[in-house]
């Protein structure tokens, strides 16, 4: 048993679901129900995807690209339209969203093309610019703030991790820099109302200040300890809004308290340590970029979700991963985190003889671990 | 020896590393200041999002006639409420379904934004409409899964019977507004709380109003209470009898309705009252309103109607209505000129057609000599040139302090609010209009003097006055304080209070003195030459005594109609009713008042054992 699959990513990862799982059972049984299935189906994808050759991904890549553009212009066209934007759509009687698909498709794309050159020039950032356009403006379109936010961060993440310039990361930070003021007036009503909400919630208390006020109400009323595993009462008298989505940290926060939030936090840290590890194992730079990708994913909606749980970020609908109710997200990470595994699985061997650490030309076969 | 590769960490993944954990460090410290530092502050504004203090309306007390007849209760009924909270958050939705249930209750949709506006409280429920019809209150039943943020309330609702009879008696309960709630707010009355504003239910809000109790409820976000963690049980209130007979009160109702139609005015008034105690046994006012419409919360429409009305609906006559005795008065020139001495029993003056005084002729009502007479007959034909000359004699100070020993210029202490005092006029009171007004010339008229013996001049009386006026002759000189309540009952039905004789003064007139009065009306309800003959009937077979009025207003020489008075009191030797009968510009006493008097006094009779009988 030479190449271990990472047992500590899968226990983490385990953890998670399962705290998710128990929030969803606190606050809505007929959501918990539905992720339970959706937990059984991502289960078997997580394993199937860490069996796959991640490898043999970057071939098809630009179909993938492909089919993530397909798939968020079909919810624009034929999608449902909830809390103002169209994210839904309907296949074979079960509700798909698009999005977070598209997040692991443009994730796998991206890496792809970055990794066809060794480094990544002012011609490889221009390109990754060109490609990671399309999606975000389309995201932003629905209007889908959030997933806007992770595909920008997937782009620079990406670029800085690749190995781009500093004079370009420099200036592209520069550029954002001179935007952010310019955010309020380039967004949509609701999302222009939702950020000035956020810098103050008691503007309209009725309205979207409502979610931050009762977020916040509800994440202090947990304390050190928790109100205790089905008894925070802002969670489950239905004052926190979205409390199986967006608020779901709100919940767990009230019932689980500090030492809760703390532990979730300690178990997303752990679980990016392990994806930045895989990363750093990676056989070959498609690998690396995959894992790279993945972590920069999966902070980001950590950091904005639990962010505007909190009051730190303004309110983008985005889910907390493996917590929040939605079985779209819950199998794209799932898969996502699956190929991380398959990249794990196939990182080289090394003969340690008396001669030191030598690498191995030859990759070898691959075992599947038992 | 074959192994897996050790990671190999560039500067750009240690770099990523590194904003993480300074990420990760921001929110553990952002989280230990929300769940620790404002731990306390957070959770108690959970609580006070989750619990909410709420009123537990103490039923109000319900009124009874004499006999127990309900007058006033609380029927069952629906109120729709609002829970700010719980209303879609989108303003479009918000706004459209505002609009449909202002549609649905009845309600202007402004006033709903209004009301939401004013909401002190996001989490406290306000009331939109109290009172809702039985097809409203369905409507928005069948809705209501459609319309988040509203609910119906089961809450009494304040039902009157018979209201063309009992509508100023028992007055209404409405809405505080702001200057009220201002007032009472520290008596326990909350902003959108109700409260007696006219008749009985004004009078004794203290007594009916009961005490409020609260409870704290925990409220899911919809609103919905789903337990109660602490409360008091409101305390009802007390049940009043009041000493009026429901089915004399009808009667007189309809008596005085057909009197004032078939004068052909528009409004009068009526009381009955018992002269041994002051117990009312009615008291109408006509025309009426309906304290129906002011409990269900009356339109802004309905209620300048009701303002607007010529005959002035909302206006209680009996009590506030100021009129001139006329004749009803000389009883109190009579008491006067004995008293002082000016005449005797049997002193005998002349009734001419008119007499001069101070360069003016002072007429009699009837335009001919009626010949020598007592001051018995003097009453019993009201000769008005008689008392000229008694008044002259008496003097205008002396008989106006007669006046006020019979109840004249002071309001009477009443259990409903607004009864007047009216006006005695006298030289003193003169100087001080004249002082007042600065009007060059002006003093004390002597021939005001004489007018005022014949109750013209200034003098003004309510009808409630009147009552008591009559009373204190019936009774032999006791001038009593008015009553409507005969007992107050707790919610457990313990008798709290019962009504006694509530002597106000004794008047100074001696029995004797006062016998004569009392025998002058009986000679204007018995003799044949009596003021008061229609009494003289087959049907009516008592004895009492009675005394006409027909009072000119407006000023001497102006058409106006008179209004028309009669006072009566029965029996002669134990009086245990007085009548007092007012149309308002309905001409000759005997014509429209008396005949509404008889009507009175023929069913007092034929109904005297249940209206006498004891009280259940």
């Amino acid at each position: 048993m030479v190449r271990r699959a990472d047992l500590t990513q899968a226990l983490t990862l385990a953890a998670l679901v399962v705290l998710g799982l128990m929030t969803l059972f606190s606050t809505s049984r007929a959501d918990f129900a539905s992720q339970v299935g959706g937990v059984a189906a991502g289960l078997l994808l997580y394993v199937a995807a860490a069996a796959f050759d991640y490898r043999r991904l970057q071939p098809a890549a630009p179909y993938l690209y492909g089919l993530a553009l397909l798939l968020l212009i079909t919810v624009e066209v034929a999608g449902h339209t909830a809390y103002g934007a169209q994210r839904w759509m309907r296949v074979a009687g079960l509700q798909v969203e698009p999005s977070e698909i598209a997040k692991l498709l443009v994730l796998v794309a991206l890496a792809a093309f970055l990794a066809r050159r060794e480094t990544a020039g002012r011609r490889e950032v221009l390109m990754l610019g060109v490609l990671g356009l399309p999606p975000t403006l389309l995201v932003l379109y629905q209007p889908d703030l959030g997933t806007a936010i992770v595909f920008a961060s997937l782009l620079l993440g990406l670029l800085f991790l690749a190995g781009a310039p500093r004079l370009v990361l420099a200036s592209i930070l520069a550029g954002v820099a001179v935007a952010v003021p310019l955010l309020p007036h380039l967004l949509r009503g609701y999302q222009r109302q939702r950020l000035q909400i956020f810098l103050d919630p008691s503007q309209d208390p009725l309205g979207a200040g409502y979610n931050l006020i009762q977020a916040r109400i509800a994440v202090g009323s947990g304390g050190i300890f928790g109100q205790g595993w089905l008894h925070g009462l802002q969670g489950q008298l239905g004052y926190i809004p979205e409390r199986t989505s967006d608020f779901v940290f709100a919940v767990y926060a009230e019932e689980f308290g500090l030492l809760g939030s703390l532990l979730l936090l300690g178990l997303f840290t752990i679980l990016l340590y392990r994806v930045a590890r895989a990363a750093a194992v990676a056989p070959d730079r498609f690998g690396f970029l995959l894992c790279a990708g993945a972590a920069v994913i999966l902070f980001t909606q950590v950091v904005q979700n639990i962010g505007m749980n909190v009051g730190l970020t303004p309110i983008a609908g985005i889910p907390l991963p493996f917590i929040s109710h939605g079985r779209s997200a819950l199998l794209t990470y799932l898969v996502m985190l699956g190929l991380v595994q398959s990249v794990v699985l196939r990182r080289p061997l090394v003969s340690s003889g008396p001669a030191g650490r030598v690498p191995l030309t030859e990759s070898g076969t691959i075992r599947l671990p038992v | 020896m074959v192994e897996a590769a050790r990671p190999r960490w560039n500067g750009r993944l240690l770099a990523g590393g590194l904003v993480v954990l300074l990420v990760v460090s921001t929110l553990t410290v952002r989280l230990v200041q929300l769940q620790v530092g404002q731990h306390q502050q957070l959770a108690a504004a959970g609580v006070e999002t989750r619990v909410h203090r709420v009123v537990l309306e103490a039923d109000r007390g319900v009124v009874y006639d004499r006999h127990g007849v309900q007058l006033a209760g609380n029927a069952p009924a629906w109120a729709l409420s609002m829970l700010p909270a719980a209303l879609p958050a989108n303003a479009v939705a918000r706004q459209s379904e505002l609009a449909q249930v202002a549609r649905l209750a009845g309600v202007a949709e402004p006033s709903l934004g209004q009301l939401l506006l004013k909401a002190p409280d996001l989490y406290l429920p306000v009331t939109v409409k109290s009172g809702l019809s039985a097809e409203q209150s369905q409507a928005i039943a069948e809705r209501l899964p459609q319309l988040p943020g509203f609910q119906l309330d089961q809450t009494p609702l304040r039902t009157y019977a018979d209201w063309q009879d009992f509508g100023h008696v028992l007055g209404y309960t409405n809405r505080l507004d702001s200057d009220e709630y201002a007032r009472l707010k520290n008596l326990g009355y909350l902003p959108d709380d109700t409260a007696g504003k006219a008749g009985v239910e004004a009078g004794l809000e203290v007594l009916l109003r009961g005490r409020n109790g609260w409870a704290d409820v925990e409220t899911n976000a919809a609103g919905l209470p789903m337990r109660t963690l602490a409360q008091d049980p409101p305390v009802a209130g007390d049940s009043v009898y009041l000493s009026i007979d429901a089915g004399l009160q009808q009667a007189v109702g309809q008596y005085l309705r057909e009197g004032i139609q078939s004068a052909g005015v528009r409004a009068g008034a009526a009381i009955v009252v018992d002269p041994r105690d002051g117990e009312l046994l009615a008291l109408v006012s006509a025309p009426s309103y309906d304290p129906n419409q002011f409990a269900a919360g009356i339109s802004a429409a309905a209620y300048q109607r009701l303002l607007q009305d010529p005959a002035k609906p909302l206006y209680d006559r009996a009590l506030a209505g100021l009129y001139p005795p006329g004749s009803t008065f000389k009883m109190i020139t009579a008491a006067a000129g004995l008293q002082d001495g000016k005449i005797g029993a049997d002193s005998v003056l002349p009734c001419p057609a008119g007499i001069t005084y101070g360069g003016w002729t002072y007429r009699n009502w009837a335009g001919y000599d009626m010949g020598q007479m007592n001051v018995e007959k003097a009453i019993a034909v009201s000769c008005d040139t008689f008392f000229y000359r008694v008044a002259d004699s008496v003097g205008d100070m002396s008989l106006a302090a007669y006046a006020r020993d019979f109840g004249y210029g002071s309001a009477p202490i009443f259990e409903i609010p607004g009864a007047q005092a009216g006006l005695v006029p006298d030289e003193a009171w003169q100087a001080a209009q004249c002082q007042a007004t600065e009007a060059p010339g002006c003093r004390w008229n002597p021939g005001e003097t004489l007018t005022m013996g014949i109750g013209q001049s200034a003098l003004l009386t309510s009808p409630l006055i009147q009552a008591m006026y009559v009373s204190a002759i019936a009774n032999g000189g006791t001038l009593l304080q008015p009553t409507v309540v005969s007992q107050v009952r707790t919610p457990g039905g313990r008798v709290a209070a019962t009504a006694q004789a509530k002597p106000v003064s004794t008047v100074p007139v001696s029995p004797a003195n006062l016998e004569v009065v009392r025998e002058g009306m009986r000679q204007c309800l018995q003799a044949p030459y009596g003021t008061g003959f229609l009494f003289r009937n087959d049907r009516f077979k008592y004895d009492g005594g009675c005394k006409t009025g027909s009072a000119q207003y407006g000023g001497s020489g102006t058409d106006l109609p008179l209004h028309a008075w009669f006072t009566f009191f029965s029996p002669y030797d134990h009086p245990e009713i007085a009548i007092v009968v007012l149309v308002e510009g309905g001409g000759e006493g005997h014509d429209t008042a008396e005949p509404v008097a008889v009507k009175i006094a023929d069913y007092y009779y034929s109904h005297r054992a249940q209206i006498l009988g004891t009280q259940s």
